[in-house]
């Protein structure tokens, strides 16, 4: 039991140091108030201005607490653009070309692109050159589930049904 | 019936040589044969109206390109998360009875594709980059979004609208010289679709239903939001290229949601669910898929 709560504890820990390491580190693309709780009537607990660079702490639906001039607080997470390099790490994140060793076996063709698995990349000569590959095609359309299934699937997840209305083109030029 | 076949035949023949002004000066009776087939359809008008038969032999046709880049993950469990996931959101929109499905692609590249008739392909690359399953949900739902609008036919009249092709019906029942000739043409207006990308209104519009169809769900709508800040994060990134040359700039994406949502969807934002650790493909794939069909367990 005791090695059990240990175990928990020692999960807990690592998942928040994970957490801690997924900071993103982005912009503010609009001037707008930064609130002291992640609800659009809360305290104003400062400013933020275009380009300003914030830390994402954390995510909370449709806002993010950041650190900002050493201020701290909510903005909405659509008032974010996060910057490059920021928020790229992950398990498929690229290994650096190198000319020899392990990474060498994994590089595919000429192009100087290297991949994570020696798994082939994506890009539009790739597209342009490929056949079409009815033996990958016959397996995609086994993998179809029933809508029961995956009905029931939410249901065990505890995803709630709701109706939403689609929403207006606004902000097309 | 056999005269019928033969002129089928020399029509398709002639009517792709016609693509060519070279071809026009060495063939000098090209022109008429054209203007005889005049009475069939054009390939581009097929597009307007099309059987969910047809869409779907369509989309298999055009998946297949995407599957002879990057076959599928070879780990049923991972394959039937995805279509659970998939197919859920699916449910909430206007075609919920088309037989979808889903599939994870083995690259390390971001991107994800769709193609009529319900066909549905994500990149391993990009599941990898999912903080949680509702941004998972808004990936699929915007790619759900395009099958919904029909967004592909329309890009392929498009393109194929300068063709003289005709005979989309022999391309369906396969077989003959004539559907050869047109599969080759449909083939390769779907390559171009995929490395140069749809409409940028279209790509706006799936934004902006797939949200929807998320929270319908849910989801969180905002799980879309996250993945187009992943994507503002990686203009550079080479593992982004293609995604970033067929898309609207993912701030500008951002942008638009954001003055669509205004704050009427705040009150839909749930508690975000994590991928399962299992439907994250590693860099090792698991030699023994059977442990892993913990399917409902999420990682906390």
């Amino acid at each position: 039991m005791r090695r059990s709560r240990k175990l928990a504890l020692f999960t807990l820990l690592l998942l928040r140091a994970v957490g801690a390491e997924a900071a993103d580190k982005g912009q503010i693309i609009r001037a707008g108030d930064l609130l002291a709780q992640p609800f659009i009537d809360a305290a104003h607990a400062g400013k933020v201005a275009p380009a300003e660079q914030v830390t994402v702490v954390e995510r909370r639906g449709a806002w993010a607490n950041v650190q900002v001039a050493g201020k701290s607080g909510w903005v909405r997470l659509l008032n974010i653009r996060l910057e490059p390099t920021a928020g790229l790490a992950g398990p498929a994140k690229r290994q650096p070309v190198r000319p020899n060793g392990l990474t060498s076996l994994l590089q595919t063709g000429s192009s100087g692109r290297t991949v994570t698995t020696g798994v082939k990349g994506m890009d539009e000569e790739d597209i342009r050159n490929a056949t079409t590959n009815y033996v990958e095609l016959a397996l995609l359309e086994t993998l179809g589930v029933e809508a029961s299934d995956a009905r029931a699937n939410a249901v065990q997840n505890n995803l709630k049904e709701r109706r939403v209305d689609y929403l207006d083109k606004k902000g097309s030029k | 019936m056999r005269a019928r076949r033969l002129v089928r035949s020399a029509l398709a023949t002639c009517a792709a040589l016609a693509l060519t002004t070279q071809a026009l000066a060495q063939f000098p009776n090209i022109g008429g044969l054209i203007k005889g087939a005049q009475n069939a359809k054009k390939l581009s008008d097929s597009f307007r109206k099309i059987s969910e038969p047809e869409e779907m032999k369509l989309g298999g046709d055009l998946a297949g390109i995407i599957l002879g880049v990057a076959p599928l993950v070879k780990d049923g469990a991972k394959q039937r998360y995805i279509n659970w996931v998939g197919r859920w959101l699916a449910l909430h929109s206007e075609r919920p009875d088309l037989p979808w499905k889903f599939g994870i692609v083995n690259t390390a590249d971001v991107n994800a594709f769709s193609m009529p008739g319900g066909y549905i392909l994500i990149t391993r690359g990009m599941v990898d980059k999912m903080r949680s399953e509702s941004e998972l949900a808004g990936v699929l739902a915007h790619e759900i979004a395009h099958v919904v609008h029909r967004h592909h036919l329309a890009a392929l009249q498009q393109s194929l609208r300068n063709s003289a092709l005709t005979g989309f019906g022999d391309y369906i029942q396969s077989g003959s010289a004539v559907g050869s000739v047109v599969k080759t043409a449909i083939i390769n207006a779907g390559k171009d679709i995929f490395t140069h990308g749809l409409n940028k209104n279209d790509e706006f519009e799936a934004d902006r239903m797939g949200v929807v169809i998320a929270a319908r769900s849910g989801y969180s709508p905002f799980g879309l939001v996250g993945v187009l800040q992943t994507l503002s994060a990686a203009p550079d990134d080479k593992g982004f290229a293609l995604m970033n040359k067929t898309h609207p700039l993912p701030v500008e994406r951002i942008d638009r949601l954001d003055r669509a949502m205004g704050t009427q969807m705040d009150a839909l934002a749930v508690a975000d669910v994590s991928v399962p650790t299992f439907a994250q493909p590693r860099l090792v794939i698991d030699p023994k898929p059977t442990a892993l069909h913990k399917h409902g367990k999420h990682k906390s």
